[in-house]
């Protein structure tokens, strides 16, 4: 008599378990993703099963604490520094659904850096003119002298010439702060994504290009484990679990 | 003496011993747990009919969902605002347009007009081959897949060659004085003398330091075959080519050096995606066609 009454049992506790759980997703569904953070019971249902999906498809690249690889040019998601929208947890959802650069006609395709030590800099845009040794020096050296560093100044003004009609501020806007709107980083402060933000480096970003990607899921995850991942990403630069948008970050 | 009654009772509560009332119970309790997880399936799966608006979307238009994340989005960037900050008015509006678009395309697709709007066809092809292209685009190779793929195609990963040098052009019936010249060269004449001695110009082609990419353009293939080969300081030997005799002098060679494969990483992994998405076209689009019955015109065949 015992084990058909523990099954019993056990069949009512899985069933309360699977019916508070489908409650519970269509609330996080149904909720405005930026007030998720806002509403403990969901943020802490949402961390819980988007850490488990962020590790199961995010982790190979981002890891699983989302910690930035300069190297690899893979962004720290744990830091309020947003490059693609504000950081919000609505935005974060629309980059894992769609992608950057992920051929997604509705990702993030539009920023991509030129090659410029080739003959042909940018393979969507034939306007965008190649650049020498010379001119990448120059370029190097105007936005040491934005960053506040030490530069040579005659170098720097031809940079900043350059900059204005090579093409770089098309993405990078005029003042160089960058465009979170088209994921164009801030060249003037001193996150960098790529490198270490030496001389070699910015030649190597400027000379080679750059063009990392982050696949769409919109055909591999659903609609609520998207939106659990969106929070979960969300969670790593907001520990507490703040209510509300991330301040619009840049580089 | 025990009654059938108390027997009966008796069995109901001992799992050792068979029961009728306890089968019938458990068979109803299993067939009414199947006939609930048949109908929550039934108005929640998707590809069923169902009258209700699954929590993920905003509306079913026959039953085609709309998305709720791509209606907030879409508020956003019509109007800026996030969803509890929209007026009743711009909320209607932004989920009018939606239902509109979702019945536009539905009637597209009764009208068939991708058989005749190249856009629509266009849009098609690059949807398909996205969708071909999901798995290796979501995929992550392994560092081992990765270096593997670096070693097997490490020619492509160099930097570009620099190169500052200078070409000397001499009129074609000069060919004696071109050869002095690169013989002084060697010898380390300076270039004004050069160019006042033996009537040469500076072309002009090449300026301060170049890509090799842009001194093979400015060149032309021949000059910057021999050019690329000089070492620094190097001089080559008079070459006629229609114009006139160039002898080119080299002040500084940099020529290619390989990308490590820290350094080549981020180009590995592309070219690996672009290879395995290539790949995967090819295999399926080889799959289209063999499932597919063209029949060719005989004067094209």
């Amino acid at each position: 008599m015992r084990i058909p009454l523990l099954s019993a049992a056990w069949v009512c506790i899985l069933a309360a378990v699977m019916v508070h759980s489908s409650a519970l997703e269509a609330r996080l569904l149904r909720a405005d993703p930026n007030a998720i953070p806002g509403n403990a019971a969901l943020l802490a249902f949402a961390r819980d099963r988007g850490g488990a999906l962020f590790e199961a498809h995010c982790a190979a690249c981002h890891g699983t604490g989302g910690q930035a690889d300069a190297v690899r040019g893979i962004p720290a998601l744990s830091d309020p520094q947003w490059l693609y929208g504000t950081g919000s947890v609505s935005d974060i959802e629309q980059i894992i659904k769609y992608g950057i650069r992920s051929h997604h006609p509705r990702g993030w395709n539009l920023a991509i850096m030129p090659a410029y030590a080739s003959a042909q800099p940018s393979a969507r845009d034939s306007k965008i003119p190649p650049l020498s040794p010379g001119n990448i020096g120059d370029l190097v050296e105007y936005l040491f002298q934005r960053q506040g560093r030490a530069a040579d100044d005659a170098a720097a003004a031809r940079g900043g010439e350059l900059f204005l009609h090579a093409g770089c501020y098309d993405c990078h806007a005029v003042d160089a702060k960058g465009d979170s709107a088209i994921g164009a980083p801030d060249l003037t402060d001193a996150v960098t994504l790529y490198g270490d933000g030496s001389r070699e480096s910015l030649v190597m970003s400027i000379a080679y290009g750059r063009q990392g990607m982050c696949p769409d899921w919109v055909r591999r995850i659903n609609a609520a484990g998207i939106r659990e991942v969106a929070v979960f990403v969300y969670s790593l630069s907001h520990p507490q679990g703040q209510a509300g948008a991330a301040a619009p970050g840049s580089g | 003496m025990v009654t059938p009654a108390a027997s009966n009772d008796e069995s109901w509560r001992n799992s050792r011993r068979v029961s009728t009332r306890r089968s019938f119970a458990l068979m109803a309790s299993g067939a009414l747990l199947g006939l609930l997880m048949a109908g929550y399936s039934l108005f929640t799966a998707r590809g069923t009919s169902t009258l209700i608006v699954p929590p993920e979307d905003v509306a079913l238009v026959n039953q085609q969902p709309i998305s709720r994340s791509d209606y907030i989005q879409q508020l956003q960037t019509l109007y800026g605002v996030d969803l509890p900050h929209a007026t009743a008015e711009q909320r209607r509006k932004v989920l009018d347009d939606m239902i509109r678009e979702e019945v536009f395309v539905q009637r597209g697709k009764e009208l068939d007009v991708a058989s005749t709007d190249p856009e629509v066809r266009a849009a098609m092809v690059n949807s398909v081959e996205l969708e071909i292209a999901a798995d290796a685009i979501t995929q992550q190779p392994s560092e081992a897949m990765l270096r593997s793929y670096y070693a097997l195609h490490r020619s492509r990963y160099a930097s570009e060659g620099v190169m500052n040098l200078r070409d000397y052009v001499f009129p074609l019936v000069e060919s004696g004085a071109a050869a002095q010249a690169a013989e002084a060269l060697r010898l380390g004449a300076p270039t004004p003398t050069l160019l006042s001695q033996w009537h040469a110009a500076d072309s002009g082609k090449v300026s301060d330091q170049e890509f090799y990419f842009a001194a093979k353009i400015h060149l032309g293939d021949s000059l910057f075959e021999v050019a690329r080969e000089l070492s620094d300081g190097g001089v080559s030997a008079p070459i006629a080519v229609s114009d006139a005799i160039h002898v080119l002098y080299m002040l500084k060679n940099s020529k290619p050096v390989a990308f490590d494969f820290a350094a080549a990483r981020n180009q590995v992994l592309t070219d690996y995606r672009n290879d395995a998405i290539g790949h995967l076209r090819s295999g399926d689009e080889a799959f289209l066609r063999k499932r597919a019955n063209v029949l060719i015109a005989d004067d094209l065949r």
